[in-house]
């Protein structure tokens, strides 16, 4: 599958559980940044619009009335997978779920489903993605976007936050940002998206934010080499020093034995030519003296 | 959450698999022979980490002084990071042969990857390639039985049919008990086939616990052997005290910052007494999770500062800073000195308020933390005081 996750001004979006708190107001947000907002899902009958947003009872409608192919999905956990066999029923193509907590086995079961259908999906445990200057889909917070060159991808939310501020504090922005999620089963993960980026001219290096736990940067790394990517790339790994047998906040981050330590991170992406740091400001001014050098 | 191995094979025995038996002893129990199984014996520490043999936590014991021995040697050790608060004393499994077994979720393959093979009882890593049989099933019973069934087929005699029977009843229990992990090494074959399972590694889904019974049941007995997945089904959020003698409580959101920020300061030769993603949005306005968050912090009874570190993408700051000096106000126990480190949405009303309650707001990391090492240098500065003396 060729995955293309750019969006932009014109990709018109639904969302699937807009008459809830968040539904609501990240609605509001979005549309206020650019994203075009078509149309919201909301199994309660009555409501017409929310924020100006014609509401429909289900994706199939929503999809049906606006043409919609992508939607932010603003659901319970366990209402996460029904939710999406609905949008994918409906036709939908793009689908960013940032519902923390769902249940792993549900988590496999949607990604055969999005894979079998040809659906991006992206999340679960997302803060959403984002083109900046043009549209985001999920929570990304505005101080932390900017156009630029630097293609981004985070298991975290918040440490990409920080991160994303500090790098457009120093005038270097993203080309695309994708927060791929904190769960060990996900739509999308870092090496998925390793030919789009190699591909994308609008991205010139890639900073990827990882944490322990699972193999996604192991096989991320494996994939650099394969595919012989050209770009830099820069990267940060939160949790060197967690207890082992700990899921640290995240489900997916969790070490047993030398399964997702930071050391076996570490080893593999510098081994792969990615420039590993310490900590935030070590990346910062990384990044930043790569840029700088580059632009004399 | 990672199962000691005693509640694991409880579960398991619970669902007919068959398991040496045997009895958990806490710290403080006397051991009794009468709740002893027939002997001889093995005494295993249990802690939620794999590596316990060579940690000396796994011992031979063929009297009840040798019980009383390894008991006393094992108890109250510190393995990785766990206290090892209980043992397992069970029968040893005599004139068998020992196998692999296991099931987990294969994240990058997206489905569940079952491992066989007709040796075990080592790690399987070091067995040689040839010797390991692995396939990947989508997770459905059919499926993976199927699955089971053709690794099986390549493993002769008494352990591939002891194997293929282990394999299509433990499939029912990892597919019920929605588990990451279930890890059966050694798994004992007898000369008639039969079969048994020597030790258990099970790893469960904290996501699906609220649709799991059993679980939810096994964490309600025992909840002192659990208890970051026990606040977190209870609060909504987690908090794990990271170093019991750590001197820095944490007040953070978004489980990868905080993580980066302990590796950071331990880089600097400081001690993080907790992780903690407390979730802002999540916190509706009430500073009941502040407070709860704040009395265990006062539990730590070396930690000497508090530092707040909050990234707010959405959460107002000046909503989360009145919070914070209510909930503050609140557990008067946490007398220490507080630093905050505030950037995003609502600043300026934050820094408003935190200057009246008298709390030191930063946006520069570096220089919270420059002030925090100043407070643990001096020990001066409380929070308390300050507060006291605002109007």
């Amino acid at each position: 599958m060729n995955i293309n996750p750019r969006i932009d001004r014109t990709t018109p979006v639904i969302v699937q559980g807009i008459s809830g708190r968040a539904g609501t107001l990240h609605s509001r947000l979005m549309q206020e940044y650019g994203t075009r907002i078509v149309g919201g899902v909301s199994p309660k009958t009555g409501t017409n619009d929310i924020n100006g947003i014609p509401v429909f009872a289900s994706c199939a409608e929503a999809v049906r009335a606006t043409g919609a192919t992508a939607s932010v999905t603003l659901v319970g956990a366990l209402q996460l997978l029904g939710a999406m066999e609905e949008a994918v029923a409906a036709g939908i193509k793009y689908i960013v779920t940032p519902t923390e907590g769902m249940p792993v086995h549900d988590a496999l079961r949607a990604r055969r489903l999005v894979r079998e259908a040809g659906v991006i999906w992206v999340g679960a445990s997302t803060p959403g993605m984002a083109v900046p200057g043009a549209a985001k889909l999920g929570f990304l917070p505005d101080d932390s976007l900017s156009p630029g060159p630097l293609g981004l991808m985070s298991k975290s939310g918040t440490l990409s936050y920080e991160a994303g501020y500090r790098l457009t504090q120093r005038g270097i922005g993203q080309s695309v940002w994708i927060g791929v999620g904190g769960d060990p089963v996900k739509g999308l993960s870092y090496a998925d998206l390793v030919p789009f980026f190699a591909a994308d001219a609008q991205t010139g290096a890639l900073l990827i934010i990882g944490e322990i736990g699972g193999h996604d940067e192991e096989e991320f790394a494996a994939a650099l080499r394969a595919q012989r990517f050209q770009k830099p790339v820069f990267a940060l790994i939160a949790g060197r020093t967690a207890p082992e047998g700990i899921a640290m906040g995240h489900a997916g981050a969790l070490t047993y034995g030398d399964h997702g330590t930071y050391a076996a991170k570490h080893a593999a992406l510098a081994d792969a030519g990615a420039q590993v740091f310490a900590s935030l400001d070590a990346m910062v001014e990384g990044i930043c003296a790569h840029f700088t050098v580059q632009s004399r | 959450m990672y199962l000691l191995e005693h509640d694991a094979k409880e579960l398991l025995a619970q669902h007919g698999i068959p398991v040496p038996p045997g009895c958990l002893i806490g710290a403080d129990e006397t051991i009794h022979r009468l709740a002893l199984p027939p002997g001889p014996w093995i005494v295993k520490g249990q802690i939620g980490a794999g590596g316990r043999g060579k940690a000396g936590l796994v011992r031979k014991a063929a009297t009840l002084q040798d019980i009383t021995d390894h008991a006393n040697a094992i108890l109250g050790n510190t393995v990785k990071g766990r206290r090892v608060n209980a043992i397992r004393v069970e029968r040893q499994v005599e004139a068998a042969e020992e196998t692999y077994l296991a099931f987990l979720i294969d994240p990058a393959a997206g489905g569940v990857r079952v491992i066989m093979s007709a040796q075990g009882g080592v790690d399987i890593e070091n067995l040689s390639p040839a010797l390991v049989h692995s396939e990947v099933a989508p997770p459905e019973r059919a499926a993976l039985e199927a699955c089971v069934q053709r690794l099986a087929a390549a493993i002769p005699g008494t352990k591939g049919r002891a194997l293929r029977d282990a394999g299509e009843r433990l499939t029912q229990v990892f597919l019920g008990q929605e588990a990451l992990l279930l890890e059966i090494n050694p798994l004992f074959v007898k000369t008639d086939a039969s079969w048994i399972a020597g030790d258990a590694k099970m790893i469960t889904d904290d996501n699906a616990l609220v649709r799991q019974p059993a679980l939810q049941e096994l964490l309600g007995q025992r909840a002192a052997a659990y208890p970051e997945t026990v606040l977190k089904l209870k609060h909504g959020f987690d908090y794990v005290v990271v170093d019991p003698d750590g001197e820095i409580g944490l007040l953070t959101t978004g489980a990868g910052l905080s993580m980066m920020l302990i590796d950071e300061l331990r880089a600097l030769g400081l001690k993080p007494y907790n992780f903690l993603d407390v979730r802002t949005g999540g916190l509706r306005g009430e500073t009941t999770r502040l407070v709860q968050v704040l009395r265990w912090i006062a539990e730590g009874h070396k930690v000497r500062v508090l530092l707040i570190n909050i990234f707010a993408g959405i959460t107002d700051l000046g909503e989360f800073s009145r919070l914070l000096i209510a909930a503050l106000a609140k557990v008067p126990q946490l007398r220490v000195p507080v630093v905050a480190r505030l950037v995003g949405n609502g600043l300026p009303a934050a820094r408003e308020v935190l200057q009246t309650a008298g709390v030191a707001l930063h946006t520069d990391l570096g220089s919270a933390l420059a002030e925090v090492r100043k407070h643990l240098a001096t020990g001066n500065g409380l929070w308390e005081k300050s507060h006291n003396s605002s109007p």
